[in-house]
């Protein structure tokens, strides 16, 4: 009984500032932005999250969707392919640890640097915009420039691709060369085998990782902030109405708009662990 | 059958086509940006010949001497070791007394990790304001209340690291053999079981760094001067110097990092693992 006290103020006094920690700095913010969303000019209503959701909020809303659906389907496929690509690859030998490493580094690499990077690259003055021009492209006839929609996929695809490389390597390795054989003695062509065993295996990890790609997109601020502030994005109209541009009347929208934000992340992260829980099942065992 | 030979020659082919455009398309943005911030020749001036010419890193001498720059940093510095130790003081115990304690609590206390998750900076941001601006003015008045905040961020991966550690050295086990023979807890504590958390501790403590260095919109809607927001303000009056800052930092950020994955791989901790 002695021990089981003792264990329990342990307990305690480990617990006592992680949860008032998270209590003071999140939770409580986080439960004034929910109640002040439903409770636009002090009364109960749903009128603040039904007017984020219209006009020029919806439009926002719309073109965040779109611009992180692109970023993670592109980034989800090309960041799968890099990992099954060096899968069974030993040579050259750094290729793999240098490989982990730069994922490591480039999937935290939004930010300002990474939209002065491409401000560089496929800006008006970039190097690359120079280098197409040369052989008679101009890239922004195609949609490539910093300003736009596709330049700002091309520029999230710095991060996505990585981020999607680390997640999904852990399922790729998992895919043991001893089904391969196994399938292979039993007379399946490498098609077949990709067919039933290999995609229906990776497909829960790689939906899992795409949400993972998508929230990362769609709560990503000051890379789209550097490049053009002007964007109707979610996390741009949020700033917009931050820095009190603010008509009588509409002090909540902000809260709102977030409100849904944070429910959208709850959807997204809770059906991303669903389907990472299906891939651990096997990749551990 | 008659479909082999050609595969075989084939698919390293692709393999390497793949590798070799993934490389281009992680590399041309580091060179475009160090060329024009270490090169001093105009990008329509630019000619094969000319490649080699002024290259300098004057631009990248007068940003870091800048007064305000200087000062942002000085203040990124401080925020930058503030947030580790608040987040080693809080989470450090959490995982240890978790782990070789109450191994039941684990996934409660995973989940209650990861909520920072759900609340990004650029949703939080309009909560603190509507609460610290108006309860504490005087506590959002310092820069440094971004401290708590990062603290909170880095928590999701820096939980993971310390939770990775205390799996990798079997701490449960070191704690129940220190126990057996007769060790008190404080002991257990300072003489077994922190000493080997050496490397994930120093892993936490790069993995917050890095956010720190690269986190702007938090501050930047705060309206607080950080080395990431002054960066941005720095580059609208010196375009070449900025960029040059820009670069500086985010090498600075590969390094902390690279030192992360190096920590991790020593202690058998492999970095993808602790993606999740």
């Amino acid at each position: 009984m002695k021990i089981l006290n003792r264990s329990n103020r342990l307990g305690l006094i480990v617990a006592t500032p992680f949860v008032a920690f998270l209590l003071l700095f999140l939770i409580y913010p986080t439960i004034v932005i929910l109640y002040k969303a439903f409770t636009p000019g002090g009364t109960f209503g749903f009128d603040a999250m039904t007017r984020a959701l219209s006009g020029s909020y919806l439009t926002g809303f719309i073109s965040s969707t779109k611009l992180s659906i692109a970023s993670a389907l592109i980034g989800g496929v090309l960041g799968l392919l890099l990992a099954l690509t060096v899968k069974g690859m030993t040579r050259p030998r750094w290729l793999h640890t240098t490989l982990d490493a730069w994922s490591a580094v480039a999937s935290q690499l939004g930010g300002v640097p990474l939209a002065f990077a491409f401000i560089a690259t496929i800006g008006t003055q970039g190097l690359l915009t120079k280098l197409l021009m040369q052989i008679g492209i101009v890239p922004s006839d195609y949609g490539l420039s910093v300003s736009g929609f596709w330049g700002l996929v091309f520029v999230y695809l710095y991060f996505q691709i990585p981020l999607m490389f680390l997640v999904m390597m852990p399922a790729v390795n998992g895919l043991r060369q001893t089904w391969r054989e196994a399938a292979l003695i039993a007379g399946a062509s490498p098609t077949r085998y990709w067919r039933s065993v290999g995609i229906p295996l990776l497909i829960p990890a790689a939906l899992g990782g795409m949400l993972l790609l998508f929230v990362n997109s769609f709560t990503a601020y000051s890379t789209a902030a550097v490049l053009n502030a002007s964007l109707d994005i979610v996390p741009l109209q949020i700033r917009f109405l931050l820095q009190g541009n603010v008509i009588t009347g509409e002090e909540d929208l902000a809260n709102a708009i977030v409100a849904w934000v944070i429910l959208l992340l709850l959807v997204s992260l809770t059906v991303m662990t669903i389907l990472q829980r299906r891939t651990l099942r096997w990749t551990r065992s | 059958m008659s479909a082999t030979p050609t595969r075989r020659i084939a698919l390293p082919a692709v393999r390497g086509g793949y590798l070799i455009l993934i490389g281009i398309y992680f590399l041309l943005p580091l060179l475009a940006m160090a060329r024009f911030a270490f090169q001093n020749v105009p990008m329509a001036l630019l000619t094969p010949e000319k490649l080699l010419a002024g290259w300098s890193v004057s631009g990248l001498w007068t940003a870091i001497t800048d007064p305000q720059v200087m000062s942002a940093t000085w203040t990124s510095v401080q925020i930058v070791a503030l947030s580790i130790v608040l987040n080693l003081v809080i989470l450090v115990p959490v995982a240890i007394v978790t782990e070789v304690r109450n191994p039941a609590l684990r996934p409660l206390i995973n989940a209650l990790t990861l909520l920072p998750w759900v609340i990004p900076p650029i949703a939080l941001v309009v909560g603190v304001a509507a609460t610290f601006r108006v309860a504490a003015p005087w506590f959002l008045a310092s820069t440094l209340s971004l401290v708590p905040f990062y603290a909170l961020w880095a928590m999701p991966f820096t939980y993971r690291v310390l939770d990775a550690g205390l799996q990798a050295i079997n701490a449960r086990t070191l704690y129940e053999a220190a126990r057996g023979m007769g060790a008190s807890f404080p002991t257990i504590i300072f003489k077994v079981i922190l000493p080997n958390m050496r490397a994930s501790m120093i892993a936490s403590a790069a993995l917050t760094a890095a956010l720190v260095l690269g986190e702007f919109a938090f501050a930047s809607l705060l309206l607080k001067s950080t080395l990431p927001t002054e960066m941005v303000t720095y580059q609208g009056s010196d375009p070449r110097g900025g960029l040059a800052l820009a670069l500086f930092v985010m090498v600075v950020t590969a390094v902390i990092l690279g030192l992360v994955v190096k920590a991790m791989r020593r202690q058998g901790i492999n970095f993808q693992a602790s993606g999740f």
